[in-house]
């Protein structure tokens, strides 16, 4: 959840000195969301700004507000580069904006249109809730010590990442299994619709503590993020630790499981894992384990330019999201990699949605791992 | 330019209508952003027709209120997808580049491309566009050595306030052919200096030098005002310098990491400056260090306090920053980020008068109880001297007309000295020409006059 205040804490610190627009001391372009549209109103400086004349009464809310603000990806590659006191506040600003706008104006049809169907079937998508039908199908226990928390979008949509998940568990010998999960509030923390995300992060902490497990696993940076951070935000606890499947792969993946791959592969970070969470390494050292042969994109880790999905752009820009998403693929192609691998569901569906006529074959790490483990 | 690059929204209107500094806002009725010459061309066209009112803006990093409209009605020309380097030229050494051009692209640019040539950086961020700070006349870290940036300019393309394209400088016989402006009449100077009254420069091509194999830095602690620029303008004179930066001590104590507000004590030195010498070996560059050292030993058998240290010291002493900060000094304009205001009065002074503008400017920023960041460049091989004070401040209705009386206090007291302002404000500007020769009043008049009949281009700026 958007930290209330973090707007006024910040209200007189950003000069608007450009440096967020750019990777520092490299000098290329850090924002897709500026770089698309181009106005000043689009960088993370000037939703600051507009967010500041809002706070000071010399901007009135208005409709042609909502576009600077929401066609942004929240990937926080602004906070890397930015050197002000505020650095590390940035898209919680954007988030805390946003959620006066949903307040003062309502949400993008778009994004009351998911949040509705969360409110409905538990999911963005609209899908018929998921419930624990995998449990049954794979005979998984009421409770256990690992929880595998799926996420809407790899059960619904990216559904190899999932079974990839689910295979690996198994295969490693994990006693675990899966809750009755409700969407983790992710899409509607980056939409502003926080009132909805502490009903759904209410019913995913009871179900984690019925499950007994001590500690989360998640293939998606999204549910990561919002598991092991906003929830607390939001006041509340899982009271367990939350890890990313490929931290939990630094654990218990060795070498001895697998069958070498012969394959180039490049990482692209997704924003979730990377700089929200700071998770850099892991998914690097499962693709090592799993012995292929990796080459770093230009602008990687800290650095790394978004595949375009996040923040609720892809719902409501798609064209943004998928210009997004094509910068990175040509970065991704330059590198000579015949798999473009990432370690989260949204970003392998939008740079799914782009790669036709990339000679990229676009895959999860969890995917790359169960095949290496079969 | 098509629909998505014309935008009226009130976000706009609002993050257009400001700067960082304490000049009042104004809203424009939209922006616009061109991507080509005709684009530009074609925007003043319609302007005249409709007699609306253009303001050029780039990178967004904007000082003076230079892009705020002084009438209402105007719109943002936003120049920043005109951004391509268009050519490097390696034996004229020159780059014709587009105004959206900044400092941080070209140096990428020319360490993949000509390695063996540099260009500057002034003291601003990074992605602060070449055109604009060589058309205001800004000073880079080669102005101790070269002067002011339009001396850089070896000429440019230009769309006039009546939409007709024109050439100036060598560029005029050929698009290959920018080495530079002379034997000519120097129509640059119709554009120069005129914070974009008189015309829109859609490329320009800028100097180039080789880049020296050798550098070596160098940091001078010095105590009062008349000593510091003393020992300054001895040591340009030597002319080994490639560059002297000179700064409040206060501003090092912050880069150290010092909170402000920097207590400064009466034994400290008052002031730090940064001293660059380069060459093509060690012996040129040792020869040239020599010199500055013994210029500064002189000095030192007077007061103690004077002390050169050899950066690799400092570095010992700050750790890598301290390399981070003379390679491209990007990581010390965090210092001036500290709030959402910025300020100077800035201005180009008579080298007998420096040390005298610093010390009574020093008593007025002092007196208004705002922190001394005081910035002094020695310029054009110590012709003319700059000089700023820089005020950083919290946007609050207090605290902006504390910054407005101040910055109109040091105004006056550095006129009185025949400082020119540069970079100026309209404020500051009226009052420039209150106090100046009526003529030159009188043909700027005239040559806006007949450059731009219908007045659209940023009309009211330079309170002309």
């Amino acid at each position: 959840m958007t930290s209330v205040g973090a707007i006024e804490r910040y209200l007189h610190n950003c000069i608007r000195c450009g440096t967020c627009k750019y990777l520092f001391r490299d000098y290329r372009p850090s924002c897709p969301s500026g770089e698309y549209f181009g106005f000043e109103t689009y960088y993370a400086s000037g939703r600051i700004g507009i967010a500041r004349g809002i706070a000071t009464g010399d901007l009135e809310w208005d409709e042609t507000l909502l576009r600077p603000i929401f066609a942004c990806t929240t990937c926080g590659s602004c906070e890397v580069q930015c050197l002000a006191p505020h650095r590390d506040h940035i898209v919680e600003m954007i988030e805390e904006l946003r959620a006066q706008a949903v307040e003062r104006l309502g949400a993008l049809p778009h994004h009351r249109a998911f949040a509705e169907k969360i409110q409905s079937v538990h999911n963005p998508y609209g899908a018929a809730h998921h419930g624990r039908r995998i449990a049954t199908k794979l005979d998984l226990p009421r409770t256990a010590p690992v929880v595998y928390f799926v996420g809407c979008t790899s059960m619904y949509r990216e559904n190899e990442i999932r079974d990839a998940t689910l295979h690996i568990l198994s295969r490693l010998g994990v006693d675990f299994t899966v809750i009755d999960e409700y969407c983790c509030g992710s899409p509607l923390l980056r939409t502003g619709q926080a009132g909805l995300a502490v009903q759904v992060a209410a019913h995913n902490v009871r179900e984690i503590a019925n499950s007994g497990a001590r500690v989360v696993v998640t293939s998606c940076a999204g549910c990561l993020r919002t598991l092991r951070d906003d929830y607390e935000s939001l006041g509340l606890s899982t009271g367990v630790e939350v890890l990313h499947i490929t931290e939990f792969l630094a654990e218990h993946l060795t070498r001895e499981h697998l069958t070498r791959m012969d394959l180039t592969v490049t990482y692209h970070d997704p924003c979730h894992l990377g700089r929200h969470a700071g998770i850099y390494e892991a998914p690097r050292a499962a693709l090592e384990t799993i012995g292929v042969e990796t080459m770093e994109m230009s602008r990687n880790r800290a650095n790394a330019w978004c595949c375009g999905a996040g923040g609720g752009v892809k719902s409501v820009f798609p064209d943004f999201a998928l210009w997004t998403a094509r910068r990175r693929l040509e970065e991704a192609s330059e590198t000579g990699a015949e798999v473009l691998t990432s370690a989260c569901p949204f970003c392998r569906r939008n740079l799914s949605d782009t790669a036709d006529g990339y000679r990229l074959d676009v895959r999860d790490v969890v995917e790359l791992v169960d095949r290496a483990l079969r | 330019m098509g629909e998505s690059n014309v935008a009226d929204g009130e976000g706009e209107r609002y993050i257009y209508s400001y700067d960082m500094t304490e000049n009042e806002p104004r809203r424009p009725v939209a922006v616009v952003m061109p991507a080509t010459v005709e684009e530009v061309q074609a925007i003043v066209r319609l302007a005249n027709e409709r007699r609306t009112p253009l303001v050029p803006f780039v990178t967004g990093q904007n000082v003076g209120g230079l892009t705020i409209p002084q009438v209402d009605g105007a719109v943002i020309v936003d120049l920043r997808r005109m951004n391509r380097i268009l050519t490097v030229d390696e034996d004229a050494m020159y780059a014709l580049i587009e105004p959206g051009v900044t400092f941080g692209h070209m140096k990428r640019y020319l360490g993949r491309h000509s390695p063996g040539l540099r260009y500057t950086y002034p003291l601003a961020p990074p992605f602060t566009s070449i055109v604009a700070n060589a058309l205001l006349q800004g000073l880079c870290d080669l102005s101790t050595r070269r002067g002011a940036m339009e001396n850089f300019i070896n000429g440019f393309e230009v769309v006039l306030p009546t939409g007709e394209i024109v050439r100036v400088g060598s560029g005029i016989l050929g698009e290959d052919n920018w080495f530079g402006r002379y034997p000519l009449p120097d129509l640059v100077g119709l554009f120069s200096g005129w914070q974009g009254m008189t015309g829109i420069v859609t490329k320009m091509a800028v100097q180039l030098w080789p880049k020296q194999p050798y550098v070596r830095y160098a940091a001078l602690f010095t105590t009062d005002e008349e000593q510091t620029v003393g020992l300054l303008r001895r040591i340009v004179r030597t002319q080994v310098l490639d560059d002297a930066d000179c700064m409040s001590v206060s501003l090092v104590k912050m880069l150290l990491g010092a909170e402000p507000p920097v207590d400064i004590y009466p034994d400290e030195p008052q002031y730090a400056t940064l001293l660059t010498v380069s060459g093509q070996n060690e012996l040129e560059v040792e020869g040239k260090y020599q010199a500055v050292a013994q210029a500064v030993a002189r000095e030192r058998s007077r007061d103690r306090r004077v002390n050169l240290i050899d950066w690799d010291a400092i570095t010992v002493l700050m750790g890598r920053d301290a390399n981070s900060w003379v390679d491209f000094p990007s990581d010390a304009f965090k210092i001036l980020a500290e709030y959402d205001g910025l300020t100077w009065v800035g201005t180009y002074v008579h080298p007998a008068r420096w040390a005298t503008a610093l010390k009574r400017g020093r008593e007025v920023v002092e007196r208004y109880g705002f922190e001394l960041m005081a910035f002094l460049k020695p310029m054009n091989g110590m012709h003319y001297g700059e000089l700023k004070f820089i005020v950083r401040f919290p946007k609050d209705p207090e605290t902006i007309e504390r910054v407005r009386q101040c910055n109109s206090e040091l105004l006056d007291v550095l006129l009185a000295l025949g400082a020119i302002p540069y970079k100026t404000p309209v404020w500051a500007a009226r009052r420039l020409l209150e106090r100046c020769d009526s003529g030159f009043v009188q043909l700027l008049r005239r040559i806006r006059e007949f450059l731009d009949p219908n007045g659209i281009l940023n009309p009211g700026r330079y309170s002309l």
